[in-house]
């Protein structure tokens, strides 16, 4: 019943290539070319079901090739070759270079493990997805399919843990796009709503709160919207590691297998065009996962199979295969519990329904295993059994479909060499005077720009305090509305324990708009606000860890492969830097589209770069908003000439001026101590400076405490002379506004001793944000009427 | 030394507060097991062998058709059980999810003969939404679950259903005054009749409520936590378990 591929081993390169085509393989011609000579060499024309799992073991979305491939990159005149390709010469190289023994299982599960809390007794486990390619087509789906995805990574990383907190993070069009789409394309407000709608009704569904996140808005996104989901685990240390052992049973839990996700794995490694399968979008259930999930943390507690993985992109084919790279396995899908009846084996491989888990249980633990699964009412299959063949044996009933050979499947991937270009813009000195009145105008208009505006229509339809372990909150402050830096999650509903306080943090950075200018610097950046952001709620970021998300358009566009081997390079440096491992990743290309005038559009080149880091005591962590009139204010870090790509610049058209520049060294000395104050309970309240810069983050901390502030301007630390405007709205990075109590003000001045900083103004009763410089008043503003104008947006 | 209190928290396919409820109830000094429902409709886990029943928050069978309905079918199955249980003055309280069980069984408002008389329905806002709000307590309520709570108590809400309509004004008058209405909500979240965030039965004994106790049994619940004004403030979540447990001793 197999279709056979006859005359496979005798077509000429260009019929191979017309062939890949019209199945959806995504495989180029020298892969073509290799699966030919394999199969030569055995004798053998390949079945059908044999090609979709090659195109599946290595499409882009499953081997990461554009990451692992040589790259001859020519960045300005300079020329250089990366013999061993991105992956291993930036963020594998940093996280082996800092060789940090908290990091417990990196770059080889479904997800990063770390350390956690005391006594090495738990450990926690964080991936993060995306999810483009189907929220560009079926927002509501592809959302929804990308959460369970991500959870069930963390359900599939060692012997599965606990997911505790859900993080989300998207890039949209702005929801009032008025510009001409393609006649196939969804309009951005369509997609924000699916998506938001999808993440909310699968994530309160599974009880897992989704508690952090960010939104970015572009223009560009308008064809291709980003989705990044991702996920926290609790697991004990004993369940990082999985072992497969031949003779073990291949037991296949949760949802049934339907003809929903054929060739996910491969359309997320091609360009959406109009004709772009809509099957390719899966079909999610979250009680069916919710079902799995609870299932499966009883079945981990027995200890009652030795490895797990999850069906993700490639169904079966991926997961089983995987599992079985090592040994070999032998799989009958006649087996499998099907949605439909009319399904045709090869897609029963590489289905990627919704919500299956794999285990491999030893024969004697099977009965147990049912018990549980049945008690739970999750459907389950024992579909065949791990050998010691190293082969890839599948039948469906009689008929053997597939039969491949360790080796070539998983190395037999022909590694091309990809090109690179880099020309550096050219950025000048900014001017920004505008006559003092004007200024609370600006700030106005900076807290309602899209970037910096309230996200609380989007978090308050997500259950984020479910689980009991949300203790500080994404929305912070007197009237629970603030925007907090990050997030403090208290575990207790996997460790059990209410007597032990030992939390983490979750933040991110991202800042696409950095990464026109400076692609290198994004990333420092990014990597500088995660770290930050991790600090501002008192996290201890001396044990951070990174997670990075590279979201790009086609790698066949060498000018966007430069901005990407400059991306990865400051990650590299960043990690370094930061004394932050990454501890998973992942990429996603082919983020671009045809646009209405039939011209490419790729979307901006985005890193997003998760940040975890470890909160010993949550009854000791910090938040924004403002505390008590009389406090002291500090700012900690320099200002620069960096108007560029900031939010004041986009208001006034500011083009081509210095982006931020990230002295990385310096930040995280000052970072220490700041740690340091906060440990000796100096510091009350802390905020970074983003969006908005000094007059932003001021004005934040303001409204969300219900208090006035009132600074001055005259002993900001600047680099070089900078006028009022730059002072207040340049978006340097680093820096971080802190509250203390006066009496504190000699303890403070010795911990920050060494890094630039200054006091520069007070909290007050009144309801007013004041700055000045010298007696000059610049910004006198109610900060209920600013707060209104930051909630005044619609985001969705 | 009395044995402590046994709680039955009932749990089954998307029911998600379980854990939290039983540490809540931990906290509040009692011992608690999550039991699937299929334990307890098959007969093996028997409701009346417990001190306290707790029907918890979530999205049982994904709220498929309406909120708690296919729960609420199976709970059916042992209707006999779980009114003896109430019957014997025993503590029963649904939260959210729960909440709705209990009303499409009829049990709240308390009825007879099973009638349901209340339902749970969509916010007006037409959205799920996860926020803190302020209730009011009713001091004269028969509620056990309420007693000695401040005048004004701060709980999070976190449902798409939580609109409760009465269409039957007799009903709605005997609630009010019997004051089987211990809890309203300050500024109403949901449009739902009279304000009402909580029901319970004549004898105080069967309570239900929309917004989530079990999420406020730590201060460090609270979202305004970190400000120095909230240093002493109670959890008041804590206090409904508590009082279940007082209750028991008496």
């Amino acid at each position: 019943m197999e279709r056979k591929l006859k005359d496979f081993t005798s077509l000429s390169a260009s019929a191979l290539c017309a062939l890949q085509g019209n199945c959806g393989w995504s495989l180029c011609e020298a892969e073509m070319l290799a699966a030919q000579k394999y199969f030569k060499t055995i004798g053998r024309a390949p079945t059908q079901a044999e090609m979709e799992t090659v195109a599946q073991t290595w499409s882009e979305h499953c081997k990461h090739k554009t990451f692992n491939d040589p790259i001859s990159f020519q960045n300005g005149n300079k020329k250089e070759l990366i013999k061993e390709g991105l992956f291993k010469s930036t963020v594998y190289k940093a996280t082996k270079k800092l060789n940090k023994k908290w990091c417990l299982s990196v770059f080889k599960d479904n997800a990063g493990v770390i350390e956690f809390g005391k006594d090495k007794k738990w450990a926690l486990a964080f991936k993060a997805e995306t999810h483009n390619h189907p929220c560009a087509v079926e927002p509501y789906g592809g959302a929804e399919t990308g959460v369970g995805g991500v959870v069930r990574d963390i359900l599939g990383v060692g012997l599965g843990a606990k997911p505790v907190v859900n993080t989300d993070i998207f890039c949209f069009a702005p929801p009032n796009y008025s510009k001409k789409l393609p006649p196939a394309a969804l309009h951005p407000k369509r997609i924000i709503n699916g998506v938001i709608d999808g993440v909310r009704d699968y994530g309160n569904r599974l009880g897992i709160p989704t508690a952090a996140g960010a939104v970015w808005y572009d223009d560009d996104f308008a064809l291709n919207p980003l989705v990044f989901v991702g996920t926290i685990g609790i697991m004990p240390t004993w369940a990082v590691h999985k072992k497969v052992y031949p003779g073990d049973l291949v037991v296949a839990i949760g949802g049934r297998t339907g003809r929903d996700g054929l060739h996910g794995a491969t359309f997320s490694s091609a360009v959406i065009e109009d004709a772009s399968e809509v099957s390719a979008v899966q079909i999610g259930h979250a009680i069916n996962e919710k079902k799995v999930l609870d299932a499966m943390m009883k079945l981990q507690a027995k200890k009652l199979y030795r490895a797990v993985t999850d069906c993700g992109a490639g169904g079966f084919s991926s997961a089983i295969g995987e599992l079985g790279s090592e040994c070999g396995v032998n799989i009958d899908l006649k087996k499998a519990i099907l949605k439909e009846s009319k399904i045709q084996p090869w897609e029963i491989w590489v289905s990627e329904s919704q919500e299956r888990m794999i285990l491999c249980v030893p024969p004697k633990n099977l009965k147990a295993v049912e018990k549980i699964l049945k008690a739970e009412d999750c459907e389950y299959a024992v579909l065949g059994k791990f050998t010691k063949t190293n082969k890839l044996e599948v039948y469906f009933g009689k008929d053997k479909i597939v039969d491949l050979d360790n080796y070539f499947l998983h190395g037999g991937v022909p590694k091309i060499v990809r090109r690179a270009i880099w020309q550096t813009p050219k950025l000048k000195a900014s001017k920004l005077n505008l006559p003092a009145k004007k200024y609370g105008e600006l700030l106005q208009k900076c807290l309602a720009n899209l970037n910096a505006c309230s996200r609380e229509a989007i978090i308050r339809q997500y259950d984020h305090e479910v689980q009991g372990g949300t203790v500080v909150k994404p929305l912070q402050g007197i009237k629970h509305d603030g925007p907090g830096d990050a997030s403090v999650i208290w575990p207790v509903s996997a460790t059990g324990n209410q007597k032990d306080f030992n939390g983490f943090a979750v933040s991110h950075g991202i800042n696409p708009e950095i990464g026109k200018s400076d692609p290198y610097q994004m990333a420092l950046n990014c990597c500088d606000e995660a770290v930050r952001n991790l600090l501002c709620v008192g996290a201890d970021i001396n044990k951070t860890a990174f997670l990075d998300n590279f979201c790009w358009g086609s790698p066949e566009n060498p000018k966007l492969m430069g901005a990407l081997v400059l991306t990865a390079k400051g990650c590299y440096d960043g990690a370094l830097a930061y004394g932050a491992p990454f501890i998973s990743g992942k990429d996603s290309f082919y983020n671009q589209s045809k646009d209405a005038a039939g011209k490419d559009l790729p979307v901006p080149s985005t890193i997003l770069i998760s940040a975890t880091a470890p909160v010993y005591d949550v009854r000791r962590a910090i938040t924004m908003d403002l505390k008590e009139a009389g406090n002291d204010l500090y700012i900690v870090g320099l200002t620069k000439d960096e108007l560029g790509r900031s939010t004041a610049a986009q208001i006034l058209g500011i083009k081509d001026t210095f982006v931020p520049v990230v002295d990385a060294k310096s930040a995280l000395a000052a970072y220490k101590k700041i740690y340091g104050a906060m440990q000796k309970g100096l510091i009350k309240t802390a905020h970074d400076l983003s969006q908005g810069g000094l007059a932003g983050a001021l004005a934040e901390m303001a409204f969300s405490g219900g208090l006035g502030a009132e600074i001055n301007l005259n002993a900001l630390p600047c680099k070089g002379k900078l006028s009022d405007g730059q002072k207040l709205f340049s978006e340097s990075a680093s820096r971080i506004i802190l509250e203390a109590s006066p009496k504190d003000a000699a303890a403070i001045s010795k911990a920050l001793k060494g890094s630039v900083f200054v006091k520069i103004g007070k909290v007050s009763e009144g309801k007013k944000l004041v700055v000045k410089y010298g007696k000059k008043e610049i910004i006198a503003q109610d900060i209920n009427k600013l707060k209104k104008s930051w909630q005044s947006t619609a985001v969705m | 030394m009395k044995k402590k209190a046994k709680a039955l928290v009932v749990r089954t396919a998307g029911i998600n507060c379980d854990i939290e409820t039983k540490l809540a109830l931990e906290k509040a000094g009692a011992v608690a097991e999550l039991i699937h429902t299929n334990e307890i409709t098959s007969g093996k886990t028997k409701i009346l062998n417990y001190d306290i029943l707790i029907f918890p928050g979530g999205f049982s069978y994904g709220d498929d058709i309406a909120g708690g309905k296919i729960w609420s079918v199976h709970i059916d199955k042992v209707y006999a059980d779980v009114k003896k249980f109430i019957d014997s003055g025993r503590p029963v309280m649904g939260i959210c999810n729960g909440f709705q069980v209990l009303t499409k069984l009829g049990f709240l408002p308390e009825s007879k003969d099973k009638k349901q008389t209340a339902s749970l329905t969509f916010n007006d806002s037409g959205v799920f939404i996860d926020k803190w709000v302020e209730l009011k307590v009713n001091k004269n309520s028969p509620c056990i679950f309420t007693k000695n709570l401040n005048d004004i108590i701060e709980l999070p809400i976190a449902h798409g259903e939580g609109k409760i309509v009465i269409d039957d004004k007799t009903v709605l008058e005997e609630l009010k005054k019997n004051n089987y209405i211990p809890l309203t909500y300050v500024d109403n979240p949901n449009g739902s009749v009279l304000d009402i965030a909580g029901v319970c039965n004549k004898r105080g004994n069967c309570f239900g409520l929309m917004p989530h106790p079990e999420r406020y049994a730590s201060p460090l619940h609270h979202p305004s936590w970190t400000r120095p004004q909230m240093q002493k403030v109670k959890a008041a979540g804590l206090e409904f378990f508590k009082n279940a447990v007082e209750y028991l001793k008496d």
